[in-house]
């Protein structure tokens, strides 16, 4: 260090006093070392940086004030951050006066506010109240269990105020008045004649008299009224009965807030329902709003967006009862409750052994006095339609008044009086108002008649009541509070309606046969079969059969909900049944469109024919067939058809196989039509036809002379193969066009140059007569299937259908056989060979026979049946099309193209592309005819689809 | 295999199902028979180990009742359809809808998976049956078949061949190798249609109260099984797993067992207290479980 203080070089001398300097530096390096940290707070000093004491004063803390010289404390400030979470909640410090105080000083602040100490607080007023507002601030300064204030309910003063104990000494109980029953009496005397002297006062005196008596009156009127009623227990006082909370309702919540009348009823009826939870069968029935079509499933709903319709019924319960179903209130005039309910009660006295009924119990219901009624008010209140009229009736009835002299008023009088009596005085306000300027009305406005008016009124109303008297009677006494939706339905003159009055009736033996009636009576019996009229009566020789019949019809209708043994005759077979319910299908069916009359006759007609040529007879439960028909049934199902189908490429790469129509065009339509198979039924490969042949049968039956038939079928078995190896063949579709197409368009055809080779006129003048007729008829069952108008005039159809024959004769001549006519021919062919095979014809097809003639005359707007002959009546459409477009075109665009400018481009590349012919051919059938369009669009559109 | 008797007949209940609340439409045994799905009423599928008699997993998103359902062979998926219009094609370990098929104009009666699981073939109540494709994100139909002329009420699936039968009365064979539609009229509406195991006969249930066996190269008629009741809902009706009996619900509770052959009634009881909407047997035991409109699906075992 001597060495290093060589070097330095220094100018003046230092000031500093060299012991000081040494000695303050040892006590801070002292300091620093710590050696003063082990001694005893009082004898460490406190310095300052440089290590001086500094010295307050010597009553302000000497060399020592504060803590050690400082203004903190011995804790210490500790840094720290505000946090308060949910869990752990931040103390709220509040500093007050006292916190700064001494004891001493809190002492001398005490001493300032005065109060009554608990035990004299009379009232438990002041102390109390204190106290618990003192809790209420602690309550709020300190976090609680129970967020918020706490109620003042729950803050009782632990003991009773020195008044209740004065007054216990005294003899006074609780819940008892405090009041001497003497003053009672007094009170009364007093207040008697006081009354007197009103009386008298008001009589006498001036009225400015009374208004000040009045005053004092009603003052008096307020006070003694309580003691006046309380008269069954005088000294108590109300005690709040508390009704335990047995709803589902938030806390303070009251349903009955506006409507307090309810709150009884409900309280009973739900004092009811337990007592005869036990007793009463579960009997399940619609109430007012429940889904009446049907029952919805139980526990699901459906959403709000959605119509709960037919599928939501629940089809399943119908016959069965879950175990979950809920009983549902029963709106059930209930007097024979509410009497055994009674009875109980009065029995139930003493029931307990040990214990008798009390004389007078704490539990009494508050009774508030009625107001005090002011003197002006004039008791009479003025309803806008003053329903409740049984009240009316006490008053006097008017006197018998002669009708008025003109009888239309007497008839108009009496009958408004009538009906206001069933629906009351609103009506009579409504219709006043309404004829108002009406002077025949006049009576109703106190003019003409009015008094027979009254009158006719008056007997009309005592009449009714009459009769609802006797039955409420003892409804009305019984249950004096309790009414029931019923009685207030006959007090205000509703009348029940119909169903829900038998339901009621029916609801105490609510079977499901029950339940079914009433749904299939209220819901699906279609008006028309409400009474099946004397003309549609099929059945009518046989009463019994008659009768099934219309079982049968109701039971049709009846949907899901069909009664398994209603098929009635038990005596019958199954097999006769099931005939039998195939004739009744048919039948109704008949009755369904609407042409019974006409149909049933030919239907019948044509039953008769069928069974003659089967040998079968249509009697009424021939059993001795039974045995046949069964296995003509079997013989005839199941039947077994083939269609070619075109699976999709990706279903079968799916399915892992090879697409058996891979590379090939879309498949042809199938050959399926009507004519098609009447025409080329090679019978080896074609399942027997019964339908459609069944079909023509009817078309042509009527208008076959039985000895054309063979000529014809002898023709066209000489034909018939001829047809099959040509494949072309002049469809009856042209005779159509030529007949529901412009004449123009005829004439067009038929001016264009034909290659006319030679007509050939193979068929004989029987036939061709027969085809006229047979293409009228025809035609028009075709016109009635489009739903055009059949030209009524016969002559005309006639001279159209030559027209068209002679002109097909020429058109189609270049195949000289073939021809119009072998339709017909083998129309009837088929016909005839039906008939031969009539042994296989199966009975119970006549249902179906039936049903295709009505498809026949089928009316455009029933789509249903369409939709279930749409096979049937695709092959028909087939054919048309074909006709118009492939085999057409291709024989003859020489005959007509030339002709023909508008339809031939279209013609040719409608057989140019074949796969799109479909639409071309609409096209065509558009434009050209009328015929068939509805039905090929149905068609073409299935065939895109497929 | 069982052996055949009579008294190897599952008659016995084993387990009561218990859980939806409303009518079970169908119960059906998985491939292997370990677990069985059931469909109702309420919405839901349900998924049960019907061995141990407990439920396993609930499937809900369906908005209307649920008819049919049917797993994979490998038991990942499912489809299932019902009164909502709507296909639904489920994972059933997550419990989430993969995809939804829609385009069936009404209620779908009937669904089935093909062999390699990638193809659902539905049937509905618009007349038609109709195949949607799984692989693919597309949810339009691959094939419609539009050929019935009422509402379709059961489908089956053979390796080349959709079955499907039709309150028609028909059962309409489509077999995709040959392209052909092949349809057996039986006059009476077909309720349901079971295969054989050997895959050589239908059995039909139709609406007069008779099951019919027809064989199926033939379309002969076979056999007629009558005495239950079958006239208003749509049930089930199978045969048992080696093909010695039919056995079939009915509208009073009851399950009936007939002989295949001579079609004798062996064995009938009271399973139901309701209508006995759905049957389903065991692949390999003798076990069979069935459902019904009381709400409850029963296992019977022997």
């Amino acid at each position: 260090m001597d060495s290093d203080e060589e070097d330095f070089v220094f100018y003046g001398t230092p000031i500093e006093r060299e012991e000081e300097v040494t000695s303050r530096k040892k006590k801070a390096v002292a300091d620093a070392s710590g050696l003063l940290r082990t001694l005893p707070p009082w004898k460490q000093e406190v310095t300052d940086e440089e290590g001086r004491r500094r010295f307050h004063g010597a009553f302000t803390g000497g060399y020592s004030a504060g803590y050690y010289n400082t203004v903190g404390s011995k804790e210490g400030w500790v840094p720290q951050t505000f946090t308060s979470s949910r869990k752990n909640r931040a103390e709220i410090r509040q500093q007050s006066i006292l916190n700064f105080l001494d004891d001493d000083e809190k002492v001398e602040l005490e001493g300032h506010s005065l109060g009554t100490s608990m035990k004299f607080d009379t009232f438990g007023f002041t102390a109390a109240e204190l106290a618990r507002k003192q809790a209420e601030k602690e309550q709020q300064q300190r976090p609680s269990i129970i967020p918020g204030p706490a109620p003042d309910e729950l803050v009782l003063p632990a003991t009773d105020s020195i008044g209740v104990k004065l007054l216990l000494k005294m003899g006074w109980r609780h819940g008892h008045a405090i009041k001497d029953s003497r003053t009672n009496s007094l009170y009364d005397a007093r207040r008697e004649a006081r009354k007197a002297f009103l009386a008298l006062s008001s009589d006498d005196k001036a009225a400015q008299h009374t208004g000040s008596d009045d005053v004092k009156g009603d003052l008096e009127n307020v006070v003694e009224l309580p003691m006046d009623n309380d008269h069954q227990s005088p000294h108590s006082t109300p005690v709040y009965v508390l009704n335990p909370k047995q709803d589902l309702h938030g806390l303070g919540y009251d349903p009955f807030k506006h409507a307090p009348e309810f709150r009884e009823k409900k309280r009973s009826r739900l004092h009811e329902d337990k007592e005869s939870a036990n007793r009463k069968p579960l009997s399940i029935k619609d109430n007012l709003f429940a889904f009446r079509s049907g029952r919805v499933a139980p526990g699901f709903g459906i959403g709000a967006l959605e119509e709960l319709d037919a599928e939501d019924e629940d089809v399943y319960a119908s016959g069965y009862d879950f175990e979950e179903t809920y009983v549902q209130e029963i709106e059930e005039p209930t007097k024979q409750v509410v009497d055994k309910v009674k009875k109980r009660s009065g029995k139930e006295q003493g029931v307990l052994p040990g214990f008798k009924v009390a004389s007078n119990s704490d539990y009494q219901l508050e009774r508030f006095d009625p107001p005090v009624i002011p003197k002006d008010f004039v008791p009479c209140h003025k309803f806008p339609a003053p329903l409740d009229m049984n009240n009316r009736f006490s008053d006097a009835p008017p006197p018998e008044i002669p009708p008025p002299e003109d009888n239309n008023l007497k008839i108009l009088i009496e009958g408004v009086a009538a009906i206001v009596a069933r629906c009351g005085k609103l009506f009579e306000d409504l219709s006043r108002e309404k004829n108002q300027s009406n002077p025949l009305f006049s009576f109703l406005n106190g003019g003409d008649g009015h008094d027979y008016y009254s009158r006719k009124l008056w007997e009309g109303r005592q009449k009714r009541t009459d009769g609802k008297k006797l039955e409420l009677d003892g409804k009305v006494v019984s249950s004096v509070q309790k009414m029931t939706a019923e009685s207030r339905g006959n007090i205000l003159g509703e009348r029940p309606l119909e169903r829900t009055s038998k339901d009621l009736s029916l609801a105490s033996t609510s079977t499901d046969v029950q339940l079914q009636f009433h749904l299939s009576d209220t819901f699906t019996k279609p008006e028309s079969f409400n009474e099946v009229p004397d003309a549609a009566k099929p059945f009518r020789d046989d009463p019994a059969k008659q009768g099934r019949f219309e079982q049968f019809l109701k039971d049709k209708y009846h949907g899901g909900l069909r009664s398994k043994d209603s098929s009635g005759a038990s005596d019958m077979s199954e097999a006769a049944r099931a005939r039998e319910r195939l004739e009744f299908e048919a039948a109704a069916e008949a009755i369904g469109k609407g042409n019974w009359g006409k149909e049933i006759s030919q239907s019948n007609q044509q039953m008769r024919d069928m069974s003659i040529n089967t040998g079968l007879q249509f009697t009424p439960a021939g059993l001795e067939k039974v045995t046949q028909v069964e296995q003509l049934m079997k013989k005839m199902y199941p039947k077994r058809e083939e269609f070619p189908w075109r699976p999709s490429s990706i279903l079968c790469k799916r399915f892992d196989i090879l697409d058996p129509y891979m590379g090939k065009p879309p498949p042809p339509p199938r050959l399926r039509s009507k004519m098609d198979s009447l025409i080329f039924i090679p019978d080896s490969v074609k399942p027997v036809k019964v339908e459609e042949t069944a079909a023509a049968f009817t078309d042509s039956v009527s208008v076959l002379p039985p000895g054309s038939e063979d000529i014809s079928s002898k023709e066209a078995t000489g034909e018939f193969q001829n047809d099959v190896e040509v494949e072309n063949v002049e469809r009856p579709v042209d005779l159509y066009k030529a007949i529901f197409s412009d004449d123009s368009d005829d004439e067009g055809e038929n001016s264009s140059p034909k290659q006319v080779e030679d007509p050939e006129k193979k068929i004989g003048a029987a036939s061709t007569t027969l085809n006229r007729l047979i293409a009228g008829d025809f035609l028009e069952s075709l016109g009635k299937e489009l739903g055009l108008d059949v030209p009524p005039d016969l002559p005309d159809l006639e001279n159209r259908t030559r027209v068209s024959a002679s002109h097909q004769d020429t058109v189609n001549s270049k195949k000289g056989n073939v021809n119009i006519l072998e339709v017909q021919n083998t129309l009837t062919e088929t016909l005839s060979s039906e008939n031969n095979r009539s042994g296989e014809v199966e009975l119970g097809k006549v249902a179906q026979v039936d049903r295709h003639r009505n498809r026949a005359s089928r009316s455009p707007e029933d789509e249903r049946s369409r939709k279930r002959s749409r096979r049937h009546r695709r092959r028909s459409s087939n054919s048309d099309s074909e006709t118009t477009s492939s085999d057409d075109y291709r024989d003859l665009p020489h005959s007509r193209s030339k002709g023909r400018e508008k339809g031939s481009s279209r013609e040719k590349s409608s057989s140019r592309k074949h796969s799109k012919h479909h639409k071309h051919e609409r096209g065509d059938s558009l434009s050209r005819s009328h015929h068939g369009s509805e039905k090929e669009r149905g068609d073409a559109k299935r065939e895109k689809r497929r | 295999m069982s052996g055949g008797g009579v008294e190897e007949l599952p008659r016995k209940e084993a387990f009561v199902l218990k859980g939806h609340e409303g009518a079970v439409l169908a119960a059906r045994f998985n491939a292997d028979g370990n677990y069985c799905l059931s469909c109702g009423k309420d919405r839901t599928i349900r998924l049960w180990n019907p061995h141990r008699g407990i439920p396993i997993k609930t499937y809900k998103s369906h908005g209307r009742e649920v008819r049919d359902v049917h797993c994979t062979q490998d038991n990942s998926k499912l489809c299932s359809c019902g009164g909502d219009r709507q296909i639904f094609y489920w994972d059933v370990a997550t419990g989430r809808v993969i995809r939804k098929f829609r385009g069936h104009d009404s209620e779908v009666n009937a669904v089935k998976f093909n062999e390699y699981a990638s193809v659902v073939v539905s049937a509905g109540y618009d007349r038609s049956v109709r195949a949607w494709d799984c692989r693919s994100h597309s949810t339009e139909p691959i094939q419609i078949i539009d050929t019935f002329l009422d509402s379709v009420m059961s489908v089956n699936l053979t390796k080349s061949e959709i079955i499907a039968g039709s309150v028609d009365g028909t059962i309409r064979t489509f077999d995709i190798r040959i392209g052909r539609e092949i349809s057996d009229d039986l006059g009476q509406p077909v309720n349901c249609i079971a295969l054989s195991n050997d895959g050589n006969c239908i059995l039909a249930s139709c609406l007069d109260s008779t099951l019919r066996l027809l064989d199926r190269t033939t379309g002969e008629l076979l056999q007629e099984y009558k005495g239950h009741t079958c006239k208003s809902y749509k049930m089930d009706c199978l045969l048992t797993n080696n093909d010695a009996y039919v056995t079939g619900g009915s509208e009073d509770g009851i399950i009936f067992f007939w002989d295949l052959v001579d079609a004798s009634i062996v064995s009938s009881f009271r399973a139901h207290a309701s209508v006995v909407t759905s049957v389903s047997y065991h692949p390999k035991d003798s076990c069979m479980i069935s459902a019904s409109v009381d709400g409850t699906i029963r296992v019977w075992k022997t």
